[in-house]
């Protein structure tokens, strides 16, 4: 057990300078809303916003970037449409076309003869690298869409990195992940193609209140309101007047981060020192001045962080001061499990993803804050991107990206 | 490496066309009664929700269950139940073409099975070809109505396709000329892998490896005959194998790097392609696998060369696909007449022409030289054109009409 020493040495020259490292909003801080993995009715596939950011979470995800391999603006426009239609298809259910004998079936059949509506959600987003040279749309490009930078101690692999399309498909079964995926990659070969794909899945409360991540501490106990279309209003949808092109209105941004929990590290922890890198109890979610997962922690009255200290996640990422009110976003993240490492350790993690009006303000504004956190000693960030929600596809003759491609 | 799907289900199936009658008539057939009602389940396995039209399929009431009457556009089911004595193929046709716009092929006596399709106003009819008996057509019913239903994916007023099927008597001129074009490249083969064995045998490591790419090149152009090949294709080309065959000496020319214990390697492979040449005019291709392997070349270059799987030193696995294209445009050649008025063929020859354009703008860098855009757009490609080849092996499945 020689190197116990030397871990608790490293971790406290870590904690004591706030200087190094990078961090993700694992656990934030604000008023309460728990997201609770499925339960309520499907939204339709028609709205002014996309499904898949205010709907509660699915039991399980999957993130699927892709490179668009479309040689010119018209294949482009024609990816668009397909994608339209297929989502479409896929989220309401249905008989598969007969096709006779013309083709093979159009339907892989995993949902059996007539997949049932409503057990897909489905959200699709850009990324900056699409409104390069190759489509023209350079003029088009929402304004605080960037190519998501390293962050301090990130440790990012470009093969997991970015990309020009996002799909982010949810259900609350892998088997509907797997045809939704099979059957879009079907009708797109030759115009997309997958970058990398991570899966993830939402974890149902235990044994109450927020999920936990694979940290063992509750997270997402603190995201704004949902039900507040006011504060939705203010942190997430894009709108007129916030000098964004016409298209991008009712769209949002979304930072998506593959964060690796170095979960063996982690479990070698004292309790305490667990807690106090979070600022919470880990069995009842409470900030550690509290009771209760809901209450509110007090910063004010714990100037020197004698109860919660200065260093610890929720109080970076969220001081709860009327300055930081408008960093707050939406955390819709999903634990995600894939195997092994060389070293024989487990490869689990969170898929961190964040919703939100202006990735500066927001996002980037608050893991600056958490660089150097204690926690950062435990994750290793390595993948993921900026991307921007499209506007919702309104009816039955619209589809994605309509007005960005007209 | 090759795939013989196509013939593999034609044997069972003649399987069946032999003995079907005989087993069902001593088995006194199957438990349930035509059109009687099933499970629960087998009621949600079928189609609940849409429109279900019971018929008959017998050589005498073809057709039974379904009139002008009744008839109805739109996305519909009809419950196909043979009541004849023999296994039957059932097939709902336009009688004045005598497209197929969908089929049920091998029902067995006392069984239904449901037959899903989208008609337009039209004039259709079944038919019902049970084995050994001559094929039934029943009352053509004249359909009429406003488009064809609503539904997911359907073009206003479009009806389920409807295509003309082809029998074996079509495809055995087109597999005759194929046969022929084979024998036509398998002299250049003997002599490409004669010149292989003799650089070989003579300790010339550059001619050997400049000579083993034209002879693989020159095997690998013939894709859709390895069906006919048979066992000694895996032999010659077998791509798990690094000790026989091309990739045997593929391995130690560019492993070892000389040539070194690889004459014997290369006299088999001499052996055993000329071996092949002496034997094809024996051959007797079965025409019914053309359709297969129009699409399967291709499956099997994304398969086998695309992931890098068949390398064993020469770098040069999109050199064979391009090997691989031109024996797919040879077949396709070849099927053109039938392919014309059964699969969009613009479509088709665009994608072969982006697969080429494709290669030739690569050139013959080694796959793992490829930058990502560069990978992603060969993959786009090719992943594009096998799916634009893939209805092709579904129309081209032989079809009895008679």
């Amino acid at each position: 057990m020689s190197a116990q020493p030397k871990d608790v040495a490293r971790r406290a020259v870590l904690a004591g300078a706030l200087a190094t490292g990078a961090a993700a909003a694992l656990t934030g801080a604000s008023t309460a809303r728990a997201t609770t993995p499925s339960g309520d009715a499907p939204r339709g596939f028609h709205g002014v916003h996309q499904a898949g950011v205010l709907t509660p979470k699915r039991r399980v995800a999957a993130f699927v970037s892709f490179d668009v391999t479309a040689g010119d603006r018209a294949g482009l426009t024609d990816l668009f449409g397909t994608l339209t239609d297929r989502v479409r298809a896929l989220t309401t259910g249905g008989v598969p076309e007969p096709l006779g004998i013309s083709a093979p079936p159009a339907d892989s059949g995993v949902l059996g003869p007539v997949p049932p509506g409503g057990l897909l959600t489905a959200l699709v987003a850009v990324g900056a690298s699409l409104f390069d040279e190759r489509f023209g749309l350079a003029a088009r490009r929402p304004v605080r869409l960037s190519t998501m930078p390293a962050f301090p101690d990130d440790d990012l692999d470009p093969s997991v990195c970015h990309g020009d399309l996002l799909l982010q498909l949810e259900a609350d079964d892998t088997d509907v992940i797997a045809s939704a995926l099979r059957d879009i990659a079907r009708h797109t070969r030759g115009a997309m193609q997958v970058r990398w794909r991570v899966d993830g899945f939402a974890s149902p409360p235990r044994p109450v209140g927020t999920p936990r991540n694979l940290m063992g501490f509750r997270d997402g106990t603190a995201n704004p309101d949902t039900g507040d279309t006011r504060l939705m209003d203010q942190l997430l949808w894009v709108d007129a007047g916030q000098g964004e092109p016409a298209w991008a209105t009712n769209g949002s941004y979304l930072a998506v981060r593959l964060i690796r929990m170095l979960v063996e590290f982690w479990d070698r922890v004292g309790i305490t020192e667990q807690e106090r890198m979070f600022g919470r109890r880990k069995d009842s979610g409470a900030p550690l001045d509290g009771q209760a997962e809901t209450d509110t922690p007090d910063f004010g009255a714990d100037p020197t962080g004698d109860v919660i200290p200065m260093d610890s996640h929720i109080r970076l990422a969220n001081p709860r001061t009327a300055q930081t009110a408008a960093q707050r976003l939406l955390r819709r993240g999903f634990n995600y499990d894939r195997g092994t490492d060389a070293n024989g350790n487990l490869d689990m993690g969170l898929v961190f993803c964040a919703f939100q009006q202006d990735l500066e303000r927001q996002f980037a504004a608050v893991q600056r804050r958490l660089a150097g956190e204690p926690l950062v000693d435990y994750i290793r960030p390595f993948g993921g991107g900026y991307f921007f929600v499209l506007p919702g596809v309104r009816d039955a003759n619209d589809r994605y990206a309509r007005d960005l491609l007209a | 490496m090759e795939r013989v799907r196509g013939t593999t289900a034609l044997a069972a199936a003649a399987a069946v066309a032999l003995t079907g009658a005989a087993v069902w008539q001593l088995s006194g057939g199957a438990g349930a009664a035509p059109g009687a009602g099933g499970t629960s389940q087998q009621q949600a396995d079928g189609y609940p929700g849409l429109p279900h039209t019971s018929v008959q399929a017998s050589p005498g009431g073809c057709g039974t269950g379904w009139s002008s009457t009744r008839a109805a556009t739109g996305l519909q089911v009809f419950d196909v139940a043979n009541s004849g004595i023999a296994p039957a193929d059932v097939q709902l046709i336009e009688p004045a073409s005598g497209a197929v716009l969908g089929e049920v092929e091998g029902l067995a006596p006392n069984r239904s099975r449901p037959l899903l399709v989208r008609l337009a106003a039209g004039s259709y009819a079944f038919r019902c070809l049970q084995q050994d008996v001559d094929a039934a057509t029943g009352p053509t019913v004249k359909v009429t109505g406003s488009g064809s239903g609503s539904g997911s994916g359907s073009g206003s007023g479009q009806g389920t396709p409807a295509v003309v099927p082809v029998t074996q008597q079509d495809l055995i001129p087109v597999a005759l000329a194929y046969q022929h074009w084979v024998a036509g490249q398998l002299p250049g083969l003997v002599a490409d892998v004669d010149a292989l064995h003799s650089a070989v045998a003579s300790g010339d490591l550059a001619g050997a490896k400049q000579r083993w790419l034209t002879a693989h090149l020159a095997y690998e152009r013939l894709g859709a005959a390895y069906g006919a090949f048979g066992d000694v294709d895996d032999e010659i080309n077998g791509p798990r194998s690094h000790d026989t065959g091309f990739h045997g000496v593929e391995y130690g020319l560019w492993h070892q790097g000389s040539t070194t214990g690889l004459e014997p390697v290369a006299a088999k492979l001499l052996t055993d392609v000329k071996g092949l040449a002496a034997g094809w005019p024996k051959v007797q291709l079965d025409p019914a696998v053309l359709g297969v392997r129009a699409h399967e070349i291709v499956e099997n270059a994304v398969e086998f060369e695309l992931s890098g799987r068949t390398d064993y030193g020469s770098d040069s696995n999109l050199a064979t696909v391009g090997a691989n294209l031109d024996g797919t445009t040879e077949v396709l050649t070849l099927l053109r007449p039938l392919l014309t008025s059964r699969v969009p063929m613009p479509q088709i020859d665009a994608a072969m022409a982006a697969a080429r354009a494709q290669l030739a703008a690569d050139g013959n860098t080694p796959l793992g030289s490829l930058t990502q855009p560069q990978r992603e757009k060969l993959n786009a490609v090719f992943g594009d054109l096998v799916e634009q080849l893939a209805p092709i092996a579904a129309v081209l499945e032989v079809r009895r009409t008679q």
